[in-house]
């Protein structure tokens, strides 16, 4: 299957080590040119355009494989960029590592993308502009975020067909954070039953089985609201708003409980438990968070308040067939 | 169960366009039947009994939908009881009357009971004529069910019965009660020695007394047994097997849409009394919904398949009465923050009942602890 193959590539491509030397490093990693030469970025294209013509629900998974590695490069939004432009009649220059930049607390991964959409020009939100990334801020996780001059000279634009890129790129968080999740609580059922304390490992008190098993629920909760992001034949405001205000909800309670079980060790640099840790506490600022995304759905409902919350939901929030 | 395996159970499901057809007539009879009932009603849902009710479902097709036709059931899947259970609960049908027969019985007597059990019981439940409840819980057996002490011997003639159940669903209203009772050993024996039993609520020497709530409802009762005789076949299944059989039903219990609906009266209650700060808590409420129904719907594609998944619905029954109480006490304190406006009335009376009743959603059909016990056990950490 395409996510296996995908997932053996970034493990053998984004172990730890490489992930902190792409944060001692910014710039485009290594690692990216065999994440060019692998196909995978041109995943959603059509066939006819040489690509896999995966389906968004398809393209869930490899998502979610960029969070479970901490991969230190924007695979998933490369790939959607490439098809968003193909669907404008575009095309990016074929080595960018492409950004989605809509206005957003801090950018993710902006340190390790040559280029970038961004709405307008002039904020405008007819248009997209395809811009090459030059960095203007910190990131205070240090991990290959923070902010970009959006006045570069732009290579071309778009029109955005009224699609929202903070949309998109919330969906794509969403996901990389639920595989992020996905990737902690194995580390922590492993350190529990392994770590020993009063003659027995961890995973023997009950007090600690508990808090594991509401890690899982909100892994799998956090699983399937950022699969309803990435469903259906394109990005939608409210499924999106579902994927990134659940996922983000989510992490407050499992990177609190990922701490808890690993005692201080998890809060050190050299445990890569902090890897995950840092990139989670990141996007949940990133691309609105919890509360953003909250009021979008709150409004629509508000807007629309006939029929049962199960109506809404039904109409609105589930995850849509491909067409 | 590795975590890949227990994320792969939960991988997206639609409803089938088949089951999805079922909507538009059950939400017809729906508007039709409980046009006159006030929110504070509709809250009860499969807590509220209205056998009228039951059985003008039962005339339309829809009680026992999963049964098979040949005993008198609708022969349709899982995806298409889901559709119905969530419109029934949607708009707070009253159908606690035929609740259990057609969510547990009903499948148990397929699965487990005699031919002969099966056709004098199914056809009934699909009719809405036998009503029934299942004794569990007992004064001395709570969460851990498997020390029940109430004791069926043999006689000459079948079975005598002695012991107490507590916290029987309607008892008090029910006809049949499937109970679970030690037919060997001693409560020591723990799970070996138990069986399930099926009791005529109206036989000699049955006292039933209702607990009323704190909300001054009667939904459970205490069940009585004085050497009560029942014939030879009252026995469900195999004797000694009752464990086993009990824990088949479980996930039928959890994964439901009753699991995450409890208090979707109330919240679309508020949704058109809230000021338009209140955007965003309502926006958490319905994210987390919409999420759980998913789950909810991968699971039914798991039942439909024809697995049992127990972890699975422990997990979505966790998440989803965490949800359920979440939302009556988030509307407390949403409507009680500005004294001068004091909340609708009938707004104020749906939240008190939910105020009152939402602690039970983490008891009823399994504690919030047992649980995530059976999901830690389920992550291979036990």
């Amino acid at each position: 299957m395409f996510d296996e193959a995908f997932r053996r590539l970034l493990v053998r491509i984004a172990p730890p080590a490489a992930v902190r030397a792409a944060e001692a490093a910014p710039g485009v990693p290594p690692l990216w040119a065999e994440i060019r030469e692998s196909g995978f970025l041109d995943a959603l294209l059509p066939e006819s355009a040489g690509g896999a013509s995966l389906t968004l629900a398809e393209f869930h998974p490899l998502a979610l494989a960029c969070g479970e590695a901490t991969l230190p490069a924007p695979f998933a939004e490369t790939a959607v960029a490439r098809l968003l432009l193909h669907m404008r009649g575009a095309a990016a220059p074929a080595d960018a590592a492409i950004l989605l930049a809509p206005p957003s607390a801090i950018l993710p991964l902006a340190a390790h993308a040559t280029h970038a959409l961004i709405p307008g020009p002039a904020n405008g939100t007819r248009h997209w502009s395809l811009i090459p990334v030059s960095l203007t801020g910190q990131d205070p996780f240090h991990c290959g975020g923070g902010s970009i001059d959006l006045s570069a000279p732009a290579l071309f634009q778009v029109p955005a067909d009224g699609e929202d890129l903070l949309v998109i790129a919330a969906a794509l968080a969403a996901a990389r954070m639920a595989g992020s999740m996905a990737r902690l609580l194995a580390m922590t059922m492993e350190h529990a039953n392994s770590r020993q304390q009063f003659g027995r490992p961890l995973a023997k008190f009950q007090a600690i089985q508990h808090q594991l098993a509401q890690m899982a629920e909100q892994l799998v909760s956090a699983t399937t609201a950022s699969g309803i992001g990435l469903s259906g034949s394109g990005f939608h405001p409210l499924r999106s708003a579902v994927a990134k205000c659940r996922t983000s909800e989510a992490a407050h309670d499992v990177t609190a409980i990922a701490h808890a079980v690993h005692g201080a060790m998890g809060a050190t640099a050299d445990y890569d438990l902090q890897l995950h840790i840092r990139r989670l506490k990141q996007l949940q600022l990133a691309f609105g968070g919890t509360d953003h995304w909250a009021r979008q759905i709150g409004n629509a409902r508000i807007a629309a308040p006939e029929g049962t919350s199960a109506d809404f939901i039904r109409t609105h929030l589930h995850a849509g067939t491909p067409a | 169960m590795a975590l890949a395996d227990l994320l792969e159970s939960f991988a997206p499901a639609t409803i089938p366009a088949k089951a999805e057809a079922l909507r538009p007539a059950i939400k017809a009879f729906l508007a039709q039947h409980l046009a006159s009932r006030p929110p504070h009603q509709r809250a009860r849902t499969w807590t509220a009994w209205d056998a009228d009710f039951s059985r003008a479902l039962a005339a339309k097709g829809w009680v026992g939908l999963t049964l098979p036709q040949r005993y008198g059931g609708g022969g349709q899947d899982a995806f298409a009881r889901f559709v119905l259970i969530e419109e029934l609960l949607a708009a707070g049908a009253p159908i606690a009357a035929h609740w259990i027969g057609d969510r547990q019985s009903g499948p148990l007597l397929l699965k487990f009971g005699s031919e002969a059990q099966r056709k004098r019981f199914i056809p009934a439940i699909c009719r809405s004529e036998a009503f029934f409840c299942i004794g569990m819980s007992e004064p001395g057996a709570g969460s851990d069910l498997a020390s029940v002490r109430t004791r069926a011997e043999r006689t000459a003639t079948g079975w005598r019965l002695n012991g107490s159940k507590i916290w029987t669903t309607y008892a008090h209203k029910a006809d049949w009660m499937i109970a679970l009772v030690r037919t060997s050993g001693s409560s020591d024996d723990r799970q070996r020695g138990l069986s399930q039993i099926l009791v005529d609520l109206k036989s000699p020497g049955i006292t039933i007394r209702p607990i009323t709530l704190l909300t001054g409802d009667s939904d459970f009762s205490e069940v009585h047994f004085d050497a009560v005789d029942l014939p030879e076949d009252a026995l469900v299944g195999t004797e000694g097997e009752g464990w086993a059989q009990v824990n088949a039903e479980l996930a039928f219990e959890r994964s439901g849409p009753e699991r995450i609906y409890s208090s979707l009266i109330l919240l679309d209650l508020w949704t058109h009394h809230l000021a338009a700060t209140d955007a965003p808590a309502l926006g958490r409420f319905l994210a987390r919904l919409a999420t759980l129904r998913a789950m909810s719907v991968s699971i039914t594609a798991r039942l439909a398949e024809g697995q049992s998944p127990i972890v699975e619905a422990a997990l979505l029954k966790d998440l989803g009465t965490e949800l359920e109480q979440a939302i009556p006490r988030e509307i407390a304190d949403a409507v009680s923050a500005n004294p001068n406006t004091p909340p609708d009335p009938e707004l104020l009376q749906t939240l008190a009942f939910l105020m009152q009743l939402s602690p039970v959603f983490s008891l009823r059909g399994g504690t919030r602890e047992i649980l995530r016990g059976m999901i830690a056990r389920g992550m291979g950490l036990r």
